[in-house]
C-alpha cells in the first residue's frame, strides 16, 4: 500500500509539473481491432451475439490504466467521424464495455445497420490515432 | 488424448487394416491444447449448468475462435479442445482471445462459478490422422496446460522463438522445466496479455516501479522545491512588509506557507495512475489539510451563521433541497422506443425527491468525510459527474447515515413519475421540442462545455423541479431490463435479474432532445464511471 502511495504520489508530482495529459494515447502500431463474429455482409435473424477481437493489446476494466489495454465499444450505424478529443459518446449507438466485455448480446431492428468497434482508454477517450475495425454491414431480417 | 505417447509402429499396427495410411504424412504445426480448471468441481456444484455453459462455449467461441485464426479442431473432450494450426502466431493469437473472452464472461458471475481454462502451445513435428494427432510434440502442449495457472497461456520455447517479435504482448520466462516422460526438460513462457496478468507482474516490477518512482520523485521534487523557494521568496517579502505595518499577527504569516503544498494535489484526480483509489483519498486529506493549520480562520467561519464551504466538521451536513412528492397513479413508459415498452399503470406511495441534482459541492462534503471515494472537481454548483452507480450508492449510503435519515436513491418508476409531473407528453411541456427548456446538446444557448452547467439554469417543471431531463444522467435504484414486461406495479425498485448494469435517467448535456424525454431510459455498467453520469437523491417519508 505504501509503496503504491508513493509510486502514485511521485507519477502525480511528475505530471503536476511537467503538465501531462491523460489523452491522446497511441495504441501498438501492430494493434488490430476486428469483429469475430457477425462477417461483414452476414444476414441475421433477430437478436446476435457480436464478439469482438483484438490483437496484441489487452482488454480491461475502464479506469484501469494499463499500458496497451483499453475497453471496448460498438458504433452502430454512426456516421459522425471521431473525436479524439472527446470522450466517446455514450447513448443508443454507442455501447459500451467497461467492464471488460469481449461480446454483447445485441438486438437491431430489421434492416441494413453498420457496426464498427472502437477501442477506448481508461477515460473513454479514443486512443490517437483512434484504433477502430473495419465497419461492417450486416442485415436483420 | 493426452497420455497417448504413440509409437510410430504401434500406431501402424493398429491400423492394419487401413494400408493406405501406412505413408502416415508427418508435419510441423502448433499445437493448442486447452482443458478447464476444476472442472470435476464445477459439475459437483452444478451438473448440468456446467455441461450446458461448456458446450455452449465450445459452440460460440471455441470453435469460431480456431476457425478464426485458421487452425483445425482436432478433437474436444468433456473439458478440453485440442487444435493445430500453421502459423504459432495464430496458435498463440488463439489461445489468448480464448482466455479473454473467458475473462468476460466470468466477470459478471461469482468466483466459485468461474469457468477457467488452461492453455498450452507447442511447436512440434505431428503425425496426423483423420481422428487424431500424435507425437511428443503433442505430450509436450498437453504438459504445458498442465502447469499453466488457470485463465492462462503457457508457451514452448520453440514457439516463444517464432512470435516474440510478431506478437507484441508479455512474455514472461519461467525457466527450463523438467516435465514427465520427457527427456530433456523444456523451456516455459507464460504469455500476459490480460489484465490480470498484468497485475501480477505488475507486483513483481513493484521493486523497479519503486526506483523509477524515486526517480520520478526527485526531478518533481526538485522542480516543486523551485516553484516553492520562488514562491517563499515573494511570500517573505510580502510577509515582512505585513510585519511591519500590522503588528502581532503571528499566525497569518505561518498560514501562507503552510497552505502552499496544496496546490499540488488538486490536479491529481484527472493526472491517471495505475491505482485509481488511493490518491484520491490522499488527495482529499491534503486538502483537507489548509483548514485545520489556518486555526483562526476556522474558529471564525465557526462563528458565522452560514457555514463556510471549507469547514471540514462533518456535523453540520448541507443537506440537498428535496421536493415532497404525494404519489399516485401514472402511465409509465411510452411506444417510442423498444426500452420504453410496454406502457404500464403504476401506482406509487408518497416520497421526497431532490429539487437538482447532487452537485459538486455536496459531493465533496461526502468526499471530505472520506465516505465517497474522490473529490470532484470543476464548478462546485454544476452537477457532479463520473460516477458509477456505485459511487452514487455510496453518496446516498453516506448521507442517510450522516443526517440519520432514508436518503436513497429514486426507483426508477419515482423518477419518471417525478419527471412527468403529472404530464402524459413527451416532455413535461409539451410533445414537441422547446429551444431553451433543458440542457441537451444543441438545445439551448449554453456553450458545449466539458462540464453541465450549474443546477438549476433551467425552468422546473410543474412538480419544481430542475434538471428531470438533460443536465446529467441519474443513476436509479433499478436493475437494468431492456423492457417493462416483468416491471413492478407499485413503484418498488427492480431488482431481480442480471444487476451488472443499472438505469440511467434524464439524458446529458451532450445527448440529443430525444434523451431528454421524460419517458427515455438507458443502462451502464454498475461499476464503470463516465463523464456524463451523475444522481439525484430521494428519502423515504
Amino acid at each position: 500500500m505504501r509503496k503504491t502511495g508513493i509510486v502514485v504520489l511521485s507519477v502525480a508530482l511528475a505530471s503536476v509539473t511537467c503538465a501531462a495529459h491523460a489523452q491522446g494515447k497511441s495504441a501498438p502500431k501492430d494493434a488490430v481491432l476486428y469483429f469475430i463474429w457477425p462477417r461483414n455482409g452476414a444476414t441475421i435473424k433477430g437478436a446476435f451475439w457480436c464478439r469482438f477481437g483484438l490483437r496484441n493489446m489487452g482488454i480491461t476494466h475502464a479506469g484501469d490504466d494499463f499500458q496497451n489495454s483499453g475497453h471496448h465499444h460498438v458504433l452502430i450505424d454512426v456516421t459522425e467521424p471521431l473525436d479524439v478529443k472527446e470522450p466517446i459518446p455514450q447513448d443508443k449507438s454507442h455501447l459500451h464495455f467497461g467492464a471488460g466485455q469481449t461480446e454483447a448480446l445485441i438486438d437491431l431492428p430489421p434492416g441494413k445497420h453498420t457496426l464498427q468497434l472502437v477501442l477506448g482508454d481508461a477515460k473513454h477517450y479514443p486512443f490517437d490515432p483512434p484504433l477502430v475495425s473495419d465497419k461492417i454491414t450486416v442485415t436483420i431480417r | 488424448m493426452r497420455d497417448k505417447i504413440r509409437d510410430i509402429n504401434s500406431a501402424r499396427n493398429a491400423r492394419d487394416g487401413a494400408p493406405q495410411r501406412m505413408l502416415t504424412p508427418r508435419r510441423l504445426a502448433a499445437i493448442v491444447i486447452g482443458d478447464i480448471a476444476g472442472y470435476s468441481r464445477l459439475m459437483e456444484l452444478d451438473e448440468e449448468g456446467t455441461h450446458e455453459r461448456v458446450k455452449g462455449i465450445r459452440r460460440d467461441l471455441v470453435e469460431p475462435t480456431i476457425a478464426e485464426h485458421h487452425g483445425r479442431l482436432v478433437k474436444t473432450t468433456g473439458d478440453g479442445f485440442f487444435a493445430i494450426f500453421d502459423s504459432p502466431v495464430e496458435a498463440v493469437r488463439c489461445g489468448i482471445v480464448i482466455q479473454q473472452n473467458m475473462q468476460g464472461r466470468n466477470a459478471s458471475l461469482p468466483r466459485d462459478q468461474w469457468i477457467e481454462f488452461r492453455i498450452g502451445v507447442n511447436l512440434g513435428d505431428v503425425i496426423i490422422e483423420d481422428d487424431d494427432i500424435y507425437g511428443d510434440g503433442v505430450n509436450i502442449a498437453s504438459r504445458l496446460e498442465r502447469i499453466a495457472e488457470p485463465g492462462e497461456v503457457y508457451i514452448s520455447g520453440g514457439i516463444y522463438e517464432q512470435i516474440k517479435n510478431k506478437l507484441v504482448c508479455g512474455y514472461e520466462s519461467l525457466g527450463d522445466r523438467k516435465v514427465k516422460n520427457i527427456t530433456d526438460p523444456i523451456r516455459v513462457y507464460r504469455v500476459l496479455p490480460d489484465p490480470a496478468a498484468f497485475n501480477k507482474s505488475r507486483r513483481r516490477n513493484n521493486v523497479l516501479l519503486l526506483l523509477a518512482s524515486c526517480v520520478l520523485l526527485a526531478v518533481a521534487g526538485g522542480a516543486l522545491w523551485y516553484l516553492l523557494s520562488q514562491l517563499y521568496a515573494t511570500m517573505r517579502h510580502q510577509a515582512l512588509a505585513q510585519a511591519l505595518l500590522a503588528a502581532p499577527n503571528g499566525p497569518s504569516l505561518l498560514a501562507p506557507l503552510s497552505r502552499q503544498p496544496a496546490p499540488s494535489p488538486q490536479p491529481f484526480r484527472p493526472a491517471q495512475s495505475p491505482a485509481p483509489v488511493e490518491p484520491v483519498t490522499q488527495g482529499a486529506a491534503l486538502r483537507t489539510q489548509p483548514a485545520p493549520s489556518t486555526t483562526s480562520a476556522a474558529k471564525q467561519a465557526a462563528l458565522q451563521p452560514h457555514p463556510a464551504p471549507a469547514t471540514p466538521a462533518p456535523a453540520a451536513i448541507r443537506e440537498p433541497e428535496m421536493i415532497a412528492v404525494r404519489g399516485g397513479s401514472f402511465t409509465m413508459g411510452s411506444n417510442e422506443d423498444a426500452t420504453e415498452k410496454p406502457v404500464h399503470q403504476v401506482t406509487l406511495k408518497p416520497f421526497a425527491i431532490g429539487r437538482y441534482p447532487v452537485s459538486v459541492r455536496e459531493w465533496n462534503e461526502c468526499a471530505a468525510a472520506k465516505a465517497c471515494a474522490f473529490v470532484a472537481t470543476g464548478n462546485d454548483d454544476s452537477p457532479v459527474t463520473n460516477l458509477s452507480w456505485s459511487d452514487a450508492k455510496q453518496f446516498v449510503g453516506w448521507l442517510a447515515g450522516a443526517t440519520n435519515k432514508p436518503y436513497r436513491l429514486p426507483t426508477e418508476a419515482e423518477w419518471e413519475f417525478a419527471a412527468r409531473a403529472g404530464t402524459q407528453t413527451r416532455f413535461w411541456w409539451g410533445d414537441h421540442f422547446q429551444f431553451g427548456m433543458a440542457n441537451c446538446r444543441n438545445c439551448a444557448d449554453v456553450p458545449a462545455t466539458a462540464q453541465p452547467v450549474k443546477v438549476g439554469s433551467f425552468k422546473p417543471n410543474p412538480f419544481g423541479l430542475y434538471d428531470m431531463g438533460g443536465g446529467v444522467d441519474q443513476w436509479v435504484e433499478d436493475c437494468w431490463h431492456k423492457t417493462y414486461h416483468g416491471a413492478p406495479s407499485d413503484g418498488s425498485a427492480w431488482i431481480e435479474g442480471d444487476c451488472a448494469s443499472h438505469v440511467i435517467r434524464s439524458g446529458s448535456w451532450k445527448n440529443d432532445e430525444r434523451y431528454a424525454r421524460t419517458a427515455s431510459r438507458f443502462y451502464y455498467d454498475t461499476n464503470v464511471q463516465y463523464p456524463t453520469h451523475g444522481l439525484r437523491v430521494a428519502l423515504s417519508p
